[in-house]
C-alpha cells in the first residue's frame, strides 16, 4: 500500500518535469551589434537617450523592438536570425530618418555600423588640467545646414555618466565666439566639491533648436591628482 | 380500487394537458432581469443612472483626486509608500498621457442613435435633453483625447461590422488637429442652449458647463496655433494631424475670449463668503456652497466617496493607521506665490552675504505671501482643522562659526542633552517631519491643503472623504479670459480679468499693471495647481520641454524642499529662532525631462495595426 502511494507520487512529481519543454522557446542566440557613426566616428549620446527601433514583417504580432544606445553611441541586441528592418527616429542629435529604414539581416553575431546625419559634430576634443582648473579644446562643425546652433556645453562630472542629465558642472559656451571648423577653447574653473576628487569626468554637447537632444564627444577620465 | 385511481390519474392527466395548450403568454413574459430598449430609452430614470455612468467615466489625467498623477511633474514629489517611489524617479514615457477611448465614444454614439429611434415616449425636450448632454460628454472626450494625441479619428456613429470580409470601412483616418478642436467648438454651439434646463445643477451638463469647455478647448487651439509655429522646428505631421496653422489662432482666441465672457456675465461670482483671504481660497473648493464652480463631479459620504483625505493628510492629524503625507508640494512651487506687494515670491532663506536670516516664529518666512499659499499648501507654522501642524526639521547649533544642523532619530522626539547639556530642551523634529528619506511624512516641508476635506473622519478609510471635484470653475474663465484677451490685444480688459482674480487672493486692486505672458502662466500655476491644468497648460505653450529640461540642477525640473530649524545659541539674539535650508529630498531620484515625443503621446501598435489609415505621431 505504501510502496502504491509513494510511486503514484513519483509519477506525479514526474510529471512537473516533463511538461515544461512545450511552451519554452529557445532563447535568441544571435547579436546584432554596433555603433551610431558619422563619417567613421561614433556618435556619443546621452545615456537612458535616443533609441532605435527594429522591425521585422511577416509575424501576425506587429510590434518594434527597442534598441537602446550606450553613451558612446554602441549597440547590442539578441535576436533570431531573419531580416529586420532599423530605424532612426526623431528627436535624436541627428536627422530624424523614419521612412529611411535600414535592411539588416542578422546571422550569428552581425555588427553594424548605423550611418546618421547629425546637426553639428564636434571634433578634435581635447581636456587639460591645469593650475586654473579645465581647458577643453574642440572644432564645431555644421553638417545639416538648415540647422541653427542652441548650445555647446562643457560638462564635467564625478562619474563616467555625464551629460546634460547627470552632471556636476555645467558650462555653456559663448555662442558669438564660435565659428565652424574653427578651433574654440573653452576654460572652466573646478568648484570645490571636484577639486579634490582624483579624477573627473568631461565631455562636450552641442545641441540645434531642432531637437531636444545633444550630440556629445565620447566621455574622457581627467586625472587630477 | 386499483383501477378507479389509475382511471382517475389518467383523466385528470388528459384534463391538464388539453388546459394549458390555450396559453401561449405563459412563455411570452415580460423578463424581470432584462431591460428592453423600449424600457430603457422611454424612461427618465434609466436613462439618467445611463448618464450617469457617463459622467462617471469622464476622462482625467492628473484630476479627480489622483493623488499619484499629481506627483508627477514639479508642483509636488511622491512622499508616500515606497512601492511607488518610481514616481520621482521616472522619465515622462513615449506613451505618457496615452487616451484612445473608443469604447466610450461607441457606448455615446449608440445611445445617441437609440434616443433617436427608440425613445418615443419621452417629451421633446427631455429628449432634447438627453441628446445635449452625451453630445457634450462626448465633446469633452475628443477634447481630451486631442490635446494629448492630436487629431483623431472622429467617429460620431456606432462602427458596426458587415461580415463581408472587408473592414476597410470601419477604418477612420486621423482627423487634422484643428478640425477636432473645431468638432467640439460646432457641437457646443450645438447643444448649449439645449442643456438650459440643467442650470440649476453643478453636476450635470448645463449651457455654461458647455460654454466653459468652449473656452477651455479654445484656448488650446489657440495657443498651440500660435506657440507651436514659434519653434525653431514646429512639430507637426504633413497631413496636419499634429499642428495647427499659426493664421487660426486669433480666431480660436476670439471664440475663448466670446465664451469667457459670456459665462462671466451669468450668475456666477468668485467665492468670497470667507473674510480670511487664505481659508476663503480652501473653501472655495472645500465647501458646496457659494456660485464659483460651473461643473463638478460629486461625492458623497457612504455612498460615494474618494481618499484623497486619507492620502494625503498632514501626518499627524490621520484618522487612520496607514498612508498620509503622499503630496508633497515643492519648493519651487511655493516660491511661485508672490509677495502681497507684487514682488516676486522668492524665500529669503539667506542674506545677500550668505549667512542665514533667522525669522523669530516658524511661519514668519511665509508672511506676506499670496493668500492662496495658505489655501493650497500646509506650511510650517499653519494650522489645519483647527490644530496646530508639527513640521520642524530639527535644530541649528552653533559650531565653529558656523550652524551644524541636527535632526532627531525619532518623529516628534523632544532635545535632550544628546547634543550637549547646554542645548537641552525643547522639541527637535517635529511629529510632522520633514524627514528626506522617510515614507508616509513629508519629504519636502511642505504638505497639500487644497483639496484635502476637513470633515471628521475623512481621513479614514471606513468613512473617506466626500468634497467634490470641480471640473470647470469661474477662477480658471478669469484666466482663460485674461489670456485670450492679452493675446488678442486687449490688455485693458486682460489686466482687469486677472486683478479681480488677485484681488480674491488678498492682492490690493490693480496689482498688476503691466502684464505679460510671464504674469498669465505664474498665475496659472498657483490659482489651478493640482487641478489638472499644468501639465497641458505647459505643453500648449510650448514650454514643457524648457521648464522640465531633465537637468539634476534645475530647481524647477527638480523638486526641492524646505527644511526648518530652530536655533538652539544660549545667550546669542537668535536664540530659539528659526533658520530654514533648501535641500534635495534623497527620495527624489531623477529630474523632471519633458521630451519633444512627449508633447504628442505614442499610439499604440495595436491600434496602428488595426487601422493602417492611423498615421504615427512625430518622434514616435
Amino acid at each position: 500500500m505504501k510502496m502504491k502511494l509513494l510511486s503514484s507520487l513519483l509519477a506525479c512529481i514526474s510529471l512537473l518535469f516533463v511538461g515544461c519543454e512545450y511552451d519554452n522557446y529557445e532563447a535568441p542566440k544571435s547579436t546584432l551589434s554596433g555603433r551610431i557613426v558619422y563619417e567613421g566616428t561614433p556618435v556619443g549620446v546621452r545615456n537612458n537617450g535616443p533609441q532605435l527601433e527594429l522591425w521585422q514583417d511577416g509575424f501576425p504580432l506587429r510590434s518594434y523592438i527597442p534598441v537602446f544606445l550606450n553613451q558612446d553611441g554602441s549597440f547590442a541586441a539578441s535576436l533570431f536570425d531573419g531580416t529586420y528592418k532599423l530605424v532612426r527616429k526623431g528627436d535624436s542629435p541627428w536627422l530624424q530618418q523614419a521612412t529611411d529604414t535600414i535592411l539588416v539581416q542578422v546571422k550569428g553575431n552581425t555588427q553594424l555600423d548605423v550611418p546618421v546625419m547629425p546637426y553639428f559634430t564636434i571634433s578634435n576634443p581635447s581636456f587639460q588640467q591645469n593650475d586654473k582648473g579645465i581647458t577643453a579644446n574642440f572644432t564645431v562643425n555644421k553638417i545639416v545646414n538648415t540647422a541653427n546652433l542652441q548650445f555647446v556645453r562643457l560638462y564635467i562630472g564625478k562619474f563616467i555618466l555625464t551629460d546634460q542629465g547627470q552632471q556636476e558642472l555645467r558650462v555653456d559656451a559663448n555662442l558669438s565666439l564660435i565659428s565652424f571648423g574653427q578651433p574654440v577653447s573653452m576654460q572652466v574653473a573646478l568648484p570645490d566639491n571636484l577639486k579634490n576628487l582624483d579624477y573627473v569626468f568631461a565631455r562636450i554637447g552641442i545641441k540645434s533648436t531642432v531637437s531636444n537632444e545633444y550630440y556629445y564627444t565620447q566621455i574622457q577620465k581627467i586625472a587630477l591628482k | 380500487m386499483k383501477l378507479r385511481l389509475i382511471s382517475m390519474g389518467i383523466a385528470m392527466f388528459a384534463v391538464s394537458l388539453l388546459n394549458s395548450c390555450n396559453h401561449d403568454d405563459w412563455f411570452d413574459r415580460e423578463s424581470k432581469t432584462l431591460i428592453t430598449d423600449q424600457q430603457l430609452w422611454n424612461d427618465p430614470k434609466l436613462l439618467t443612472s445611463l448618464v450617469a455612468n457617463y459622467y462617471d467615466r469622464l476622462p482625467t489625467l492628473h484630476g479627480v483626486f489622483n493623488t499619484g498623477g499629481m506627483t508627477e511633474l514639479d508642483d509636488a514629489m511622491w512622499s508616500g509608500h515606497r512601492d511607488q517611489n518610481w514616481r520621482n524617479d521616472f522619465q515622462f514615457g513615449d506613451d505618457y498621457g496615452r487616451y484612445w477611448d473608443y469604447g466610450l465614444i461607441r457606448d455615446l454614439n449608440l445611445s445617441l442613435e437609440n434616443i433617436a429611434k427608440f425613445s418615443t415616449q419621452l417629451s421633446d425636450a427631455q429628449r432634447k435633453q438627453y441628446n445635449a448632454e452625451i453630445r457634450f460628454i462626448r465633446a469633452f472626450v475628443y477634447f481630451e483625447m486631442v490635446k494629448r494625441m492630436g487629431g483623431v479619428p472622429i467617429v460620431t456613429t456606432q462602427l458596426i461590422y458587415d461580415f463581408s470580409g472587408d473592414p476597410t470601412p470601419l477604418q477612420v483616418a486621423r482627423s487634422k488637429e484643428h478640425e477636432v478642436y473645431d468638432f467640439i467648438y460646432q457641437e457646443l454651439e450645438e447643444i448649449k442652449e439645449d442643456l438650459a434646463a440643467n442650470n440649476a445643477s453643478k453636476t450635470r451638463a448645463n449651457k455654461y458647463a458647455a460654454l466653459a469647455l468652449e473656452s477651455r478647448a479654445m484656448l488650446y487651439a489657440a495657443s498651440i496655433a500660435k506657440y507651436n509655429n514659434l519653434m525653431a522646428s514646429p512639430i507637426t505631421t504633413t497631413g496636419g494631424e499634429v499642428g495647427i496653422p499659426a493664421n487660426m489662432a486669433s480666431a480660436y482666441y476670439s471664440k475663448s475670449l466670446a465664451a469667457s465672457k459670456e459665462i462671466i456675465s451669468a450668475p456666477f461670482a468668485l467665492y468670497t463668503e470667507n473674510a480670511d483671504k487664505g481659508a476663503n481660497f480652501y473653501d472655495m473648493l472645500n465647501k458646496k456652497t457659494g456660485r464659483e464652480v460651473i461643473f463638478a463631479k460629486d461625492f458623497a459620504t457612504s455612498l460615494k466617496v474618494h481618499r484623497f483625505a486619507y492620502d494625503n493628510i498632514v501626518r499627524s492629524l490621520t484618522e487612520d493607521n496607514e498612508s498620509s503625507s503622499t503630496i508633497s508640494p515643492s519648493l519651487s512651487f511655493v516660491e511661485s506665490f508672490d509677495y502681497l506687494d507684487g514682488s516676486k515670491g522668492t524665500l529669503h532663506t539667506k542674506n545677500t552675504d550668505g549667512n542665514y536670516v533667522a525669522y523669530s516664529h516658524i511661519d514668519a518666512i511665509f508672511a506676506n505671501k499670496d493668500a492662496r499659499l495658505y489655501g493650497t499648501v500646509i506650511y510650517p507654522g499653519s494650522t489645519f482643522r483647527g490644530r496646530a501642524v508639527s513640521i520642524q526639521a530639527g535644530v541649528a547649533i552653533w559650531n565653529n562659526n558656523k550652524y551644524q544642523l541636527h535632526a532627531a532619530a525619532q518623529l516628534g522626539q523632544q532635545l535632550k542633552d544628546e547634543l550637549g547639556k547646554e542645548y537641552a530642551g525643547g522639541l527637535w523634529t517635529g511629529f510632522d517631519g520633514p524627514l528626506y528619506d522617510a515614507q508616509d511624512v513629508s519629504n519636502t516641508g511642505f504638505y497639500i491643503r487644497k483639496f484635502v476635506s476637513d470633515a471628521p473622519a475623512a481621513s479614514t478609510r471606513g468613512t473617506s472623504a466626500a468634497n467634490w471635484w470641480p471640473w470647470f470653475r469661474l477662477g480658471e474663465i478669469y484666466l482663460n479670459a485674461t489670456e485670450a484677451a492679452f493675446e488678442l490685444g486687449q490688455v485693458a480688459d486682460a489686466t482687469g480679468y486677472v486683478n479681480k482674480l488677485r484681488e480674491r487672493a488678498g492682492f490690493p486692486a490693480n496689482s498688476v499693471t503691466n502684464l505679460s505672458m510671464d504674469i498669465i502662466r505664474n498665475e496659472r500655476r498657483v490659482e489651478l495647481a493640482f487641478e489638472d491644468h499644468r501639465f497641458y497648460d505647459l505643453k500648449r505653450w510650448r514650454m514643457a520641454h524648457l521648464v522640465w529640461d531633465g537637468s539634476e540642477n534645475d530647481t524647477n525640473a527638480v523638486v526641492y524642499g524646505l527644511y526648518p530649524y530652530r536655533i538652539s545659541r544660549p545667550g546669542h539674539v537668535d536664540d530659539g529662532k528659526f533658520i530654514f535650508e533648501r535641500v534635495r529630498p534623497a527620495r527624489f531620484r531623477r529630474a523632471r525631462f519633458f521630451r519633444m515625443a512627449n508633447y504628442y503621446a505614442s499610439i499604440s501598435q495595436d491600434v496602428i495595426n488595426k487601422n493602417p489609415k492611423i498615421v504615427r505621431n512625430p518622434f514616435h
